[in-house]
């Protein structure tokens, strides 16, 4: 038995790859994504996580529960209360927007606000590449439930015979699935890094957002159905336009409610997500780090 | 061969003027940059970092204009800024991990070198605690160790000794001289404090109102006032008087004389002013400019 020991094991120099500032990119995005859903950290930082993806798929799980369970001779029946892929968003609405109102302000506010912003710009990152992480982060976080339930829905039916005829069909439905997950978790993306630029408090950013939703949705509401002002505040109104937009994805059209075409609503989603990248951008490109 | 070299470098903030045309290089080794609050040190460090432009003159840092090649410039560069840092809930290892994966090293290389570094500035133990939980001096070498987890060429260090106590002072310092000279990193550490500086730097660079009113090897800049330092039994007075009619400058401390000039001028002096007064010589020593002295002299 030896009485060696390491006194002192020296410095290291590095001289392998360094995989420069796309690295950084990628490895601030993954970062920020484990940040997002609460990973590495305290169970109460998962909780809220695990809860909007909980309620975002239990409905889903539920429905092909029942479609894979009832007898032959009532499965006609039953399809037809099962909701179809543009209805699904109704019943987890809530879940979105609570989501929606957490991943943002925990994406960008901390870094803000403990002042590691200072850190990650005295890397290769630069403003505009340390905000494509965080949206990079947010993107995919957010399409756990936007996106997730309704493929859920889609292989569930297709596997219990509830599905979509053929290969076509199924790959058509995926196609629609994919817009409408995308298409929600971009203009929510962008509301929600948009609404934590603003403060570097996670709670402020958070109760903001669902604020804005729910108070320029209950003015809109008003002004259109009680004063009869122009329908076309409605695309003003963030709270239905992404999920209004998803059912023209389908196909489907709900004119009744949203009398205004697919080209406006697709045009105002691309306008909303535009600015709130503009407003998120123009806030970093003037924040202070150093001086 | 410069690490940093600074060429008229101006930087405005508004109407504030931050930097005045600063003109320098950084050379090997650990270099102080000293000034008082408000100098433009952290400016000087932001526009090392390429975070921003300067208004005007030239700034070459490892040989890039940071301006145009900041992400090229910032791999080679470790940073540990004044201000708290650091979020308090992710633990030191994973933090430091981040860092050097940001910097451009692999994720599976990243893990190793956030240990090594983390053992370095003394945390081995401590790697796996959140940084919340740390105390000041263990957060400012968690800091260090961010900075120099992913071996950069050049690390800036700006009041790394902020909210230390004497004993964490010391040990902070002690590592900082290893790194500039054992881990061949070049070392900018920004501070307000002259003492710390001359104790790890080989090097300093004096700024005061946006210009630098000093630059060079401290050696160098020590040497610039000789002279000698006298202690006498006698009439210190007088012979301060003599000295002084034979064209050097004194100052009168109690029982001690100091006298500023040429060493044999200096010495002459004082033997033949201590022999007409019939003073004694208790002590003569050279006159050893401290760099409290340099910033002085140069008006800092």
């Amino acid at each position: 038995m030896s009485d060696a020991r390491i006194i002192d094991q020296g410095w290291r120099p590095y001289d392998g790859v360094r995989r420069g500032q796309w690295g950084a990119v990628r490895s601030l995005a993954w970062h920020s994504t484990l940040r997002a859903l609460g990973l590495r950290r305290t169970f109460w930082a998962k909780a809220l996580p695990i809860a909007s993806v909980a309620i975002a798929y239990l409905p889903a799980a539920v429905f092909v529960g029942i479609a894979a369970l009832v007898p032959e001779e009532v499965r006609g029946e039953v399809d037809q209360l099962n909701p179809d892929y543009a209805s699904y968003y109704g019943f987890i609405t809530a879940a979105i927007v609570l989501f929606v109102a957490a991943v943002g302000p925990e994406v960008l506010c901390p870094d803000r606000r403990n002042g590691v912003l200072g850190l990650y710009l005295a890397s290769p990152l630069t403003r505009d590449t340390y905000l494509a992480a965080k949206v990079l982060a947010v993107l995919p976080v957010l399409g756990l439930v936007t996106l997730g339930p309704p493929l859920l829905l889609l292989v569930g039916y297709t596997l219990t015979d509830a599905g979509p005829d053929g290969i076509g069909g199924f790959l058509l439905v995926l196609l629609r699935v994919v817009a409408s997950g995308v298409t929600v978790s971009a203009v929510y993306t962008a509301l929600s890094l948009a609404a934590a630029s603003f403060t570097d408090r996670r709670a402020v950013a958070s109760g903001g957002i669902i604020l804005f939703l729910f108070a320029t949705h209950t003015a809109i509401v008003a002004l259109v159905e009680a004063a009869d002002v122009d329908q076309r505040l409605y695309l003003l109104n963030l709270f239905v336009l992404p999920f209004e937009l998803t059912t023209r994805i389908y196909g489907e059209s709900h004119d009744e409610a949203v009398p205004l075409t697919t080209a406006s609503l697709a045009a105002a989603a691309l306008a909303w997500v535009l600015l709130c990248g503009w407003v998120v951008r123009v806030r970093y490109q003037r924040l202070r780090v150093t001086r | 061969m410069s690490v940093v070299s600074a060429t008229g470098v101006v930087k405005r903030w508004g109407a504030t003027t931050a930097l005045a045309g600063a003109t320098f290089e950084v050379g090997r080794g650990v270099t102080g940059l000293l000034g008082e609050n408000g100098a433009g040190k952290t400016t000087m460090l932001g526009l090392v970092l390429g975070l921003h432009r300067p208004d005007e003159g030239t700034l070459r840092v490892l040989d890039l204009d940071p301006a145009e090649a900041g992400p090229e410039v910032r791999q080679r560069i470790g940073y540990a800024p004044e201000h708290e840092a650091l979020p308090p809930d992710t633990k030191a290892h994973d933090l430091v991990r981040h860092l050097a994966e940001l910097h451009g090293i692999p994720p599976r290389d990243a893990v190793g070198r956030a240990s090594d570094a983390l053992w370095h500035v003394g945390l081995g133990e401590e790697r796996f605690r959140p940084v919340g939980t740390m105390s000041t001096g263990q957060r400012q070498r968690v800091k260090l160790a961010a900075a120099i987890a992913h071996d950069p060429r050049l690390l800036l260090l700006d009041e790394p000794t902020n909210g230390l106590d004497p004993v964490q002072r010391d040990s902070m310092l002690q590592l900082v001289r290893r790194i500039g000279s054992e881990f061949g990193i070049d070392v900018v550490l920004s501070s307000h404090l002259l003492e710390e500086v001359e104790r790890v730097a080989d090097s300093v660079v004096i700024l005061s109102g946006g210009t630098v009113v000093a630059a060079g090897p401290l050696d160098e800049l020590r040497q610039g006032d000789a002279g000698l330092v006298v202690d006498l039994d006698g009439d210190v007075e007088a012979v301060a008087a003599r000295v002084r009619a034979a064209g050097l400058e004194v100052a009168v401390d109690g029982p001690r004389l100091t006298v500023v000039g040429d060493d044999a001028l200096a010495a002459d002096a004082v033997r033949d002013a201590v022999a007409a007064e019939s003073a004694g010589i208790r002590r003569l020593a050279r006159r050893t400019a401290t760099l409290e002295d340099v910033f002085l002299a140069a008006g800092g």
